[in-house]
């Protein structure tokens, strides 16, 4: 892999061509006096501050437009975490669907992550190589995934019924994120999958029911969801709707609180 | 000139911890859930900073504790702490310098094992290229070479990530090394010892990342007469 030519803090530090030329930065403090005495300390430590400065924001060919400066690291790893998971699903399902000369119905491969059997789908499934390719898109819609898998719900779902017997129409089916789809016909699925899962909710009156915050139902879409009968989960997204939290308190927490509690009442 | 340690797996080097914390981490690498992953990570980097032997070997419990979590509950609670705190700092770490030669060096060799040991999707984190870089540059100016501690500290991190870091950003490593040919060529206040380190990396490098058979002879043989 090559990433070091698109970075661009190299373009501030200026290294290569313009060496020669002396107009970079770096030329100039490396220029020998004609004795070949050494640099003064002025310029080592502008050459120093020159070396740490750097612009405000940067854009990466793997970032979303750019990049302020700002981010903190953990942000990012998240960010690039995404992104490569991203990638190696797009490997996965492209190899996938260009190896499919047959539909294979019973296929018990679990490769992970591109969430549906498309070679069951013979009414809308793709062409060979005609998939959503658009990282920003791959990546928004596996963070709307991701919100929803990272439920209790979706814990009870996975374990109560296996792949093999689930019956379309009938089971919750996680979108499939590769598939061609307008945004608003995406975020619909993703809604109805969402309602769909609220089936295997732990039972009313649960104290972690509340704290089952989503605020991925807030972040990219209105907030008119249609909630089941379950008064509980509808009180849940009430208060999600009021709660202002910000995304990095939630990533992770609800999950987690929820396994621990999970484990203390088994 | 010393040998880097082979180490075993399971060693990961807290024996420097007082027990009621080894106890803590021992528990973060078993259950990571049931402890406060925010004091995990800020205990780790303290330590970091203060105990040199830790701090070149970190990232080992703290890919473990990573991936444990990821197992457990599909978190990076921890990762992105260690991450952040990490970050505070790097960003103070011209007065850590100035404060203590020693804590710069730890933070610094740190960071880099982090580098190492932390990746994601068996990919290096991006984001730490450019501080790395930065870290690497700064011990490459005049007044970090006359101090063979630094020199030290920047020979090691070439040896362990040298490599990697070429790949993510050839550019800069060639710019690195510019430095540290003219440091070895001109700069007057290098200890002998810091000669000889230099030369070794230059070396090294030369050689695609390793030591041909005759120089790895000539550094690192003891010298019978």
């Amino acid at each position: 892999m090559s990433e070091q030519q698109r970075y661009s803090y190299e373009n501030d530090c200026k290294p290569d061509e313009n060496r020669n030329k002396g107009s970079s930065r770096w030329s100039q403090c490396r220029k020998r006096g004609a004795d070949g005495s050494l640099r003064k300390a002025e310029e080592d430590l502008g050459r120093d501050q020159r070396c740490s400065r750097r612009p405000e924001s940067f854009t990466t060919p793997e970032s979303d437009g750019p990049v302020s400066r700002v981010k903190n690291w953990g942000d990012e790893v998240e960010a690039e975490e995404m992104r490569s998971d991203v990638r190696r699903d797009m490997h996965r399902y492209r190899r996938r669907i260009l190896a499919v000369d047959v539909p294979q119905r019973d296929r018990k491969l679990s490769s992970g992550s591109s969430d549906s059997r498309d070679s069951r789908d013979s009414k809308d499934s793709p062409g060979k190589g005609d998939f959503e390719t658009d990282e920003t898109v791959l990546v928004r819609r596996q963070k709307q995934i991701n919100y929803g898998k990272n439920t209790l719900a979706y814990d009870r779902y996975i374990k109560e019924v296996p792949k093999a017997m689930r019956e379309q129409g009938v089971h919750p089916k996680t979108p499939n994120k590769f598939k061609k789809y307008s945004r608003r016909s995406w975020d619909q699925q993703i809604k109805l999958w969402r309602v769909k899962l609220h089936a295997w909710d732990p039972p009313a009156g649960d104290l972690q029911q509340i704290e089952e915050i989503d605020l991925g139902e807030i972040m990219d879409f209105e907030l008119d969801v249609e909630c089941s009968a379950d008064p509980d989960s509808q009180c849940a997204s009430a208060n999600a709707a009021s709660l202002s939290l910000t995304e990095d308190s939630l990533t992770g927490t609800p999950k987690k609180m929820m396994k621990m509690e999970d484990a203390e009442m088994s | 000139m010393e040998k880097m340690e082979n180490l075993s797996k399971e060693d990961y080097k807290i024996q420097s911890f007082d027990l009621e914390t080894q106890k803590l981490l021992k528990t973060a690498l078993k259950d990571p859930g049931s402890v406060d992953l925010e004091k995990v990570s800020s205990v780790i980097v303290d330590q970091s900073l203060k105990d040199q032997i830790f701090s070149r070997e970190a990232g080992r419990i703290c890919y473990t504790i990573v991936q444990a979590e990821a197992k457990q509950s599909n978190g990076s609670v921890f990762r992105r702490n260690l991450l952040n705190r990490l970050q505070q700092e790097f960003k103070a770490r011209e007065e850590t310098r100035k404060r203590s030669t020693q804590e710069w060096v730890c933070l610094v060799s740190f960071i880099c094992n982090i580098f190492d040991y932390l990746k994601v999707n068996n990919m290096p984190m991006m984001a730490l290229v450019p501080p790395v870089y930065d870290c690497l540059f700064r011990l490459a100016q005049s007044d970090a070479l006359k101090n063979e501690e630094e020199v030290d500290c920047l020979v090691l991190q070439l040896h362990r990530i040298g490599d990697q870091l070429e790949k993510m950003n050839a550019p800069l490593m060639d710019e690195l090394f510019n430095l540290l040919r003219d440091g070895f060529l001109l700069q007057e206040d290098l200890s002998s010892m810091g000669r000889l380190l230099l030369l070794e990396i230059l070396e090294f490098r030369a050689g695609g990342w390793t030591l041909s058979d005759t120089a790895q002879k000539y550094y690192y043989s003891e010298v019978t007469d």
